[in-house]
């Protein structure tokens, strides 16, 4: 395993719900970086967004590992889930909201926003 | 910039019987929603159905005619 290999395995462990993207939480560069950070915002549930976007070998690395070409990729409990054309017909079925109560459950951790 | 019509054309390339419909979001022709109907997503998963979508639309991609792109995916049967 390279180095960054191995930096992608740590961070998509070490985070619940972890979004790779182009910019940072407080300054997204992309309209659908924006998008996904609003969408988890509206969940309620802790996130963790890794800026990317100079990051020409990584994202080649995130590409490979994903088989997955864009920005951003989200990865919830180590599982990778696309992006908001995926997670949002999973938030309107109630799949994703499930899929979060068990990614989250025993971790003390409860959503700051209630939406159902 | 790109047209419905090119889109259509490059989905069709892999996904013969696809009814594709394209939204201009911003009036530019290069940050597009693509809404793709296929009989062969039928038992696919959405991330396998955008892979697929994304894979034939690639070299539009390479080339900066779509710099930004939704996909939505259905079955004839929904």
């Amino acid at each position: 395993m390279t180095d960054l290999q191995d930096e992608i395995a740590h961070e998509i462990a070490d985070n619940t719900i972890l979004v790779y993207g182009k910019g940072t939480k407080d300054a997204p560069r992309c309209g659908f970086t924006l998008e996904t950070i609003q969408f988890f915002s509206a969940f309620g549930y802790p996130f963790e967004v890794v800026d990317v976007l100079e990051n020409m070998p990584k994202r080649q690395a995130l590409a490979e590992l994903t088989d997955w070409p864009t920005l951003p990729k989200v990865f919830i409990k180590g599982q990778f889930y696309g992006d908001t054309d995926i997670l949002e017909p999973m938030a309107r079925s109630g799949e994703l909201g499930t899929l979060l109560e068990g990614a989250f459950a025993g971790s003390g951790v409860t959503p700051t926003i209630q939406l159902r | 910039m790109i047209d419905e019509a090119t889109i259509a054309g490059m989905l069709r390339a892999t996904l013969p019987d696809a009814e594709v419909r394209v939204f201009d979001l911003t009036g530019t022709m290069d940050h597009l929603e693509v809404f793709v109907r296929a009989s062969v997503f039928a038992g696919v998963s959405p991330l396998d159905r955008h892979r697929m979508v994304e894979r034939a639309l690639a070299p539009a991609r390479a080339d900066g005619r779509i710099h930004a792109l939704q996909i939505r995916t259905a079955t004839p049967e929904g």
